[in-house]
């Protein structure tokens, strides 16, 4: 950390952000049209959780504190496929969720730069509801 | 820059013999890289920050049963290399309380192997 960003974690206010009214959840939607191995979607998501933790922690950290204190329930859902995911991250951003997209350097089994997971949250659970109800689980 | 080799990595190690569905190890496996790295910042920050920048690689292995999962977790702390043991709630498909993954990481590379180098991709 820099001295400027030091000082600035010293004088900063205190975040307050907007916090959760409900319990929350993280849900992964996985792109099914890709044919990936078991191991190979685990650590996928696995980049998807990380980042989406790192993302809220700092936009939405009551939430994400709520999420960590309970748990972090995690979802797994199935995706058709790259459109889909596409098509599902537009409804939650305009339901004001935070998403994260996931594309595969492509080391192993799928082409370079494929669209992996999408990954929603910390959210409040009936909210994302709204947006993945619909999706059936991995 | 680094080369590629030099980027930290972190690993997750899942129980073989636990039969999980793909949806179910995958969130395991999550819960295993995000407590890892909200743990890993409070005393590897600098760690961290390069493991993220070098594409936060992260590597899914099998392991045959539990007892090879709390060898490896003692040999890794051990090391010094920041560990976290998954316990499933179990409100599906494994009974409370089971643990189903090991999240190593991120550590440098070296470390990393040296431990787990005889396991097999899941």
């Amino acid at each position: 950390m820099g001295l400027r960003s030091f000082f600035h974690r010293l004088t900063a206010p205190p975040v307050i952000g907007q916090s959760p009214n409900g319990p929350c959840k993280m849900v992964c939607v996985v792109n099914h049209g890709l044919k990936m191995g078991k191991g190979k979607i685990a650590a996928q998501v696995g980049h998807g959780a990380v980042m989406a933790t790192m993302k809220a922690g700092s936009l939405k950290p009551l939430f994400v504190e709520q999420w960590l204190a309970t748990g972090q329930k995690k979802v797994c859902l199935k995706g058709a496929d790259a459109d889909h995911l596409l098509a599902l991250e537009q409804l939650a951003k305009d339901a004001g969720i935070l998403t994260t997209l996931v594309h595969d350097a492509g080391h192993t089994q799928i082409p370079s730069g494929s669209l992996t997971v999408l990954a929603l949250g910390p959210e409040t659970d009936d909210l994302l509801e709204r947006i993945t109800g619909e999706l059936k689980l991995l | 820059m680094a080369s590629t080799a030099e980027h930290p990595s972190m690993v997750l190690i899942a129980r073989k013999d636990l039969k999980m569905s793909a949806g179910k190890l995958a969130v395991q496996c999550s819960h295993a890289a995000v407590t890892c790295t909200v743990n890993a910042r409070k005393t590897h920050a600098r760690l961290v920050e390069r493991w993220m920048n070098g594409g936060a690689r992260k590597i899914c292995l099998r392991a045959d049963d539990l007892g090879t999962l709390q060898r490896l977790a003692g040999q890794a702390q051990s090391a010094g290399l920041v560990t976290t043991l998954v316990k499933d709630a179990g409100h599906t498909e494994v009974p409370p309380g089971t643990i189903t993954v090991l999240g190593i990481g991120p550590a440098p590379r070296r470390a990393i192997d040296a431990l787990v180098s005889d396991l097999k991709p899941y």
